[in-house]
């Protein structure tokens, strides 16, 4: 058996047991991204060097008798939008792609707290904008399950290389689906914690009040494990919240009898596949057999969401990526006579054309005389659609609906209709414009042999009850099928 | 819909030339048609957030970065001081 095959889970309790060296699990991915990168092209930066020490080093520790962390001597991949200290964080942008972070993001902090080995950095659209890894400046990933298909964005990398076996598991960032729609897409499991778990510190800010970091895995126990190392209160991010964050692994049960399932049929309506709307119902009956209750709940539409979601979300990154400008770091065109010169040259330059269109948005929706008709309402809407959310709650206990309306599409296929690509975020923004958390299953594939992605959504903090609720659904299915993209 | 791009790009510090001008107007014009769907709803008093109250931090020096770990990255640099153009006219 191939070990980059392995889950994480089982990886661990292996190295821990002695059974393999950390060195030979992490010789075994990078001989698998040589096989696979060309074709997958999930990596912007590798760090092969860096990981075999510190792989070494575990073994060390190993060897020593030291009591480790179960992630320790995993390979991890990492979104190339978290900053890794002395390596390369380009956020698949030509404005970035010679930034050397000084400083570690506080989840990476964390992570080499806990013994983690760093792959290296994975592809995703430019600044996390976009749904299919296309806007990158640097490369195209492919879907592993067909490679004429799109990974689903923005982190596309992240997806294609847990699926493929060039990472075990990976981190990725989600701000209006972009963990969740390439975890569908790709047929592995991702999930967007509750805002304000997991400290943004150090990841190259998009939308602030939406963006969230999170977990990918080919099991549900890879995500928790991933889930519980990055957790907690950081001082250097105000809006990570101070509470008791739990080892979600060692709580997981599979238990779902009692569970009330939320079933919104607007989540169902138009724009979902039968297809999909099919496989994601028989994962909902699948819940009853276990002895759950399938409940109707009401919930935001979601042409509401989308609309209120593309204005929050440009405003916000029209006013974070004022801060390109290519003086104190970054791509800075050669191109100038003056200093205006330089900000409009630079980032006329550095920055590609959804990034500028999103920024043209914001930049609109935040001017003078439609603040109010734009933004102001958007915020609005946030807040009635919390309130829809809090009653939701009341009637279920978690909501279960398609990660995205249909599979993965093919390159090019949304590139020339923005309105068109935008709808594959329409079922996953809702979460983020009210700070929830949610994971996304696979369920099935359709008749092309595309992964077909369930959503499920908890209350804030739930993140317990989401990781078990998807645990049941893998157990009761005998595990996610990645043979065709692992073997 | 009246969406001054030029004026837009200014304020946003971007540059499109006469064609790129033309094809963001039309995309713009799609978007801004997609955003436009938002519940008919009040939106006048305050926004605020109850459920995220900030906590201040202690304003103690936790991390030092020494300045030339700062300006590694900095397109140009001179004496330890990073070149930008003039930015006074001169008289």
């Amino acid at each position: 058996m191939e070990l980059y095959r392995l889950t994480a889970t089982e990886l661990s309790r292996m190295i821990r047991n002695k059974e393999v060296s950390s060195t030979e699990v992490t010789k075994s991915v990078f001989s698998r991204i040589k096989e696979k990168e060309n074709e997958i092209e999930a990596y912007v930066t590798l760090n092969e060097e860096g990981a075999l020490k510190k792989a070494a080093e575990v073994d060390e520790k190993i060897a020593r008798g030291e009591t480790l962390s179960s992630l320790a001597g995993i390979p991890v991949g990492i979104k190339d939008n978290i900053c890794t200290k002395g390596l390369r964080t380009t956020c698949s942008s030509k404005m970035l792609s010679n930034f050397v972070p000084p400083y570690n993001a506080t989840v990476i902090n964390k992570l080499e707290e806990a013994d983690f080995v760093c792959t290296g950095k994975l592809n995703m659209d430019e600044f996390a904008m976009g749904s299919s890894t296309e806007t990158s400046f640097f490369k195209k990933t492919k879907n592993p399950f067909d490679t004429t298909r799109v990974p689903g964005g923005s982190s596309g990398g992240s997806a294609a290389a847990v699926a493929s076996g060039e990472a075990i598991v990976a981190l990725g960032s989600d701000t209006g689906g972009s963990i969740r729609q390439p975890a569908s897409f790709c047929g592995v499991v991702g999930m967007k914690p509750t805002y304000g778990s997991v400290s943004r510190f150090g990841l190259v800010a998009f939308a602030s009040s939406l963006d969230q970091i999170g977990p990918f895995g080919r099991c549900v126990e890879d995500v928790a494990m991933l889930t519980s190392v990055i957790c907690g209160k950081d001082p250097m991010d105000t809006t990570s919240v101070r509470r008791e964050y739990p080892r979600f692994e060692d709580n997981l049960s599979a238990d779902v009898k009692g569970l009330r399932i939320g079933i919104p049929d607007v989540y169902f309506g138009e724009g979902v596949t039968e297809e999909v709307r099919q496989s994601v119902m028989n994962a909902a009956h699948k819940y009853e057999e276990m002895g759950a209750v399938l409940v109707p709940v009401t919930l935001p539409q979601p042409d509401y969401a989308l609309a209120a979601y593309y204005i929050i979300a440009c405003a916000e990154a029209s006013s974070n990526l004022a801060r390109f400008d290519g003086v104190k770091y970054g791509y800075r065109s050669p191109n100038y006579t003056s200093l205006e010169d330089l900000y409009e040259n630079t980032r006329s330059e550095g920055f590609g054309e959804e990034v500028k269109r999103r920024i043209m948005l914001g930049t609109y929706v935040l001017s003078s005389g439609y603040y109010d008709a734009y933004y102001k309402k958007a915020k609005f809407t946030q807040n009635l659609m919390q309130d829809m959310f809090r009653k939701a709650f009341t009637q279920a206990d978690v909501i279960l609906c398609p990660t995205a309306p249909d599979t993965a599409f093919k390159f090019g296929e949304n590139s020339d209709n923005q309105v068109k690509m935008y709808m594959n975020d329409i079922l996953t923004v809702t979460v983020n414009i009210v700070g929830l958390p949610a994971i996304s299953i696979p369920c099935g594939f359709d008749s092309k042999g595309m992964p077909i992605g369930c959503q499920l959504i908890g209350g804030k903090f739930s993140e317990q009850l989401l990781l078990n609720t998807a645990f049941a659904y893998e157990k009761a299915v005998g595990g996610f099928d990645l043979s065709r993209t692992l073997g | 819909m009246d969406m001054d791009i030029k004026r837009l790009a200014k304020l946003a510090k971007l540059k499109f030339n006469p064609e790129e001008e033309e094809k963001f107007a039309a995309q713009m014009a799609n978007i801004v048609a997609m955003v436009e769907k938002l519940p008919d709803l009040d939106a006048s008093g305050p926004l605020i957030d109850p459920d995220n109250p900030m906590e201040f931090r202690k304003d103690e020096v936790v991390q030092k970065y020494r300045r030339d770990e700062l300006i590694a990255n900095a397109p140009e640099v001179q004496a330890g001081c990073i070149v930008v153009p003039k930015t006074v006219a001169e008289e």
